[in-house]
């Protein structure tokens, strides 16, 4: 086949097979006309996956599911469902203290005790998530893609609602990808017994004077970035993103203690047995700033990612996270994928763990853990099999988080962490199919 | 002794799909038509030209045309028109492929048993049978065909495919239903495409026999598949399809395990898939150099 110059055979065989059948064909060979298609056009990829804390505190059992239907090589619908549920408790921010505590539930229809020493926990969002997403990509010409989507959940006191838009573009004959988007989000908190007032003060059962209604929050975020090519093994990418919160963004059941300055203990509150905690206020607007980058390296039969991510706010949290995994092609057909994460966050500006009775009160206040000076590590694998139909994935993580308060230990507070360290466990099982 | 001629046509969802045995392959006729007369009436045309095919240029068979060259130990022989054109279309690939395809190669498959799994022929199996491959033996003076004693001449290569388009040849004429004529996997459409806009053909998977691996929407035209899905050996590790190159007696290495054609007649789409398979490595290619639309599986 050197003879013949490169395209020409089509021409040789049209002809020879004209002499043979007697007809002419139509055009040199491939005139048949062909639609295009996907042999299997439906992905579901599902999981059921466990996180458990330590010492009682949140429990949660999801189940997800990534419906993904390929319409052809450049169109496809996703939805996304998941329904969690939660259990366990969760610090309400209240300092322990050298007695027996009574708190009123959120709802203000019950009570609840904290054991002397004990870290005061409240399983009042025992509760079920139900969440709904919808995405539909698709190119535009060549070279261009977009994704828009649409999301939902909800749990009873809690719903939200978002639409999200995201742009691409290839260059360099697609190895230099720029991408923009745009998310909007809306949500409503109705909790039970109504949202408190910040900074009123934890009524006794059945009062609800330091309560009101519901209310709202929005959220818009924006990103742009590009990914690049390096060579035929590594890829980088390099992501900015800006996100805007604005509404009430307080935790409705999360308390500030008011101690005494000298014994550490919580102030009498507005009932008898009760101590002076206030409901926590954070401001009404939030803005981040974030970059993203990521590095992937594929071996010969390995590869291997690393990320970055700093974020930086207006409520003074700034946080860096560095990310590392390994995917191990241990056969063709099962891989295990170690990844090990670090987190470092410094406090929001109003963090405080508790308020001291006698001085002014600061204009805005918080002591949810989660927005103080804290470090974390997680640490798992991922083991995945391929089997005949889809593939099946088991995935073990660790984390452990270490808070730090620089609020000094008061009177009795001495003898307490106020901060303990948690340690969670993540045990996720999944499995995706393509028919 | 002709084999199974039963012919069986039955409704199957807005169809007619009439099925019969040709030629070692299970085939079918489908029709969309509400009529079971017409749907009748095309899969005989179909069966009658396959099994009257198979009737002449059968290896087996001792009153075909194939036997009769098979037999005539070096004498000339003179052959009709039909086999005459056929053998002018293999002498052209014979030529375009610089001898890797060649229809006196039947006899290799005498080195190469695909029944015996596993089993590989030495260098000695296939040197010894090289001897008696080769058109270039072959005195062809149209419509005189003379060749040596002890070779064999094998139309498996391109008679499947040619009786599908020859099969289309005759229905079309007086067809305005959508309808695909399908030997074995080799098929090619008849008259315009489907309500639904496209026929939908599944290529087997190399991995799990009977499972789709490809679905392809033929709107019209003709596909046709080389492949070792079935017919191979596996020997070390290495698997060893089917299509042999006669001047060497082996089949080309690294060749994709499966690869579909489309093109307009079922016979170039077949000639496609046999020159891309013989390229082995370079498969893909020769089919893209060509223009070729094509499915390969590796």
């Amino acid at each position: 086949m050197q003879l013949m110059p490169k395209g020409s055979l089509s021409a040789a065989i049209a002809t020879a097979t004209c002499g043979l059948l007697g007809s002419l064909p139509t055009t040199a060979v491939a005139a048949a006309e062909v639609a295009p298609t996907l042999a299997k056009p439906w992905v579901v990829d599902s999981a059921l996956l466990y996180y458990g804390e330590s010492d009682d505190r949140v429990k949660d059992l999801s189940l997800k599911s990534i419906i993904r239907r390929m319409f052809d090589e450049d169109r496809s619908l996703s939805v996304n469902f998941s329904v969690d549920s939660l259990t366990g408790a969760s610090p309400t921010g209240a300092v322990p203290t050298d007695s027996v505590q009574t708190f009123t539930r959120p709802s203000g229809t019950g009570t609840y005790q904290t054991a002397a020493g004990a870290l005061p926990l409240d399983d009042t969002f025992k509760d079920t998530r139900y969440a709904l997403s919808g995405n539909w990509l698709q190119s535009i010409g060549e070279v261009s893609r977009i994704d828009i989507g649409v999301s939902a959940s909800t749990e009873y006191d809690y719903l939200h609602v978002g639409a999200n838009a995201r742009y691409e573009r290839d260059f360099n004959q697609r190895n230099t990808t720029a991408f923009a988007g745009v998310a909007f989000g809306s949500e409503s908190i109705d909790p039970e017994g109504g949202t408190p007032v910040p900074f009123a003060p934890m009524q006794a059962q059945g009062n609800s004077a330091s309560k009101q209604g519901s209310d709202s929050k929005t959220v818009i975020d924006g990103l742009i970035g590009v990914t690049q090519i390096l060579s035929r093994r590594a890829l980088v990418s390099l992501t900015y993103s800006y996100s805007v919160q604005d509404g009430y963004l307080n935790d409705p059941f999360k308390v500030v203690s008011v101690i005494d300055p000298v014994t550490g203990r919580p102030v009498a509150g507005p009932a008898p047995g009760l101590g002076r905690h206030l409901y926590e206020n954070r401001p009404d607007s939030r803005a981040k700033h974030s970059v993203f980058t990521e590095w992937r390296y594929a071996f010969d039969r390995d590869s291997v990612a690393l990320s970055y991510r700093l974020m930086t706010d207006d409520w003074g949290v700034t946080s860096n996270t560095l990310e590392g995994q390994y995917h191990w092609n241990v056969s063709a057909r099962r891989y295990i994928e170690p990844r090990v994460r670090f987190y470092q966050q410094s406090a929001a500006d109003f963090y405080r763990s508790y308020l001291v009775n006698g001085q002014p009160l600061p204009e805005f206040a918080s002591a949810d853990y989660r927005l103080a000076e804290m470090s974390a590590i997680t640490a798992g694998f991922k083991y995945g099999q391929r089997t005949q139909h889809g593939e099946f994935s088991v995935r073990l993580e660790y984390y452990k988080q270490t808070t730090k308060t620089d609020d000094p230990k008061i009177g009795v507070l001495a003898s307490y962490d106020l901060a303990p360290p948690l340690t969670a466990v993540v045990a996720q099982i999944g499995y995706k199919f393509s028919f | 002794m002709q084999s199974d001629t039963r012919i069986d046509v039955h409704e199957d969802r807005g169809f007619y799909r009439g099925t019969f045995i040709a030629m070692a392959n299970p085939c079918e006729v489908l029709c969309q038509t509400t009529d079971a007369e017409a749907a009748l009436s095309l899969t005989e045309t179909a069966a009658h030209e396959a099994w009257r095919i198979e009737r002449k240029f059968s290896r087996y068979r001792d009153d075909s045309v194939v036997h009769a060259i098979n037999t005539s130990d070096g004498a000339p022989i003179e052959v009709d028109v039909e086999t005459s054109r056929l053998i002018d279309y293999a002498t052209t690939l014979h030529d375009l492929t610089e001898g890797a395809f060649d229809i006196t190669s039947g006899i290799l498959r005498r080195a190469w048993r695909f029944d015996i799994a596993d089993r590989k022929p030495t260098e000695d199996d296939i040197a010894s049978l090289l001897g008696r491959v080769g058109w270039r033996h072959v005195a062809w003076r149209k419509p005189i065909l003379t060749m040596p004693a002890g070779m064999e001449l094998d139309f498996g290569g391109i008679g499947k495919e040619y009786a599908v388009d020859r099969a289309v040849g005759l229905v079309a004429g007086g067809a305005t239903l959508a309808a695909l004529i399908n030997f074995g996997g080799d098929l090619r459409t008849v008259g315009p495409a489907p309500a639904s806009g496209a026929w939908q053909v599944g290529i087997e998977s190399v991995n799990a026999s009977g499972q789709a691996g490809n679905l392809i929407k033929l709107r019209t035209g003709a596909l046709a598949t080389s492949g070792d899905t079935k017919r191979f050996i596996e020997v070390d590790g290495k698997r060893y399809g089917h299509i042999i190159d006669a001047r060497t007696g082996w089949p080309a290495s690294d060749a994709p395990r499966s690869i579909t054609v489309a093109a307009d007649t079922c016979l170039q789409a077949g000639t496609f898939s046999t020159l891309a398979m013989l390229q082995g490595a370079r498969a893909e290619e020769f089919l893209r150099e060509e223009g070729v639309r094509y499915w390969c599986l590796r």
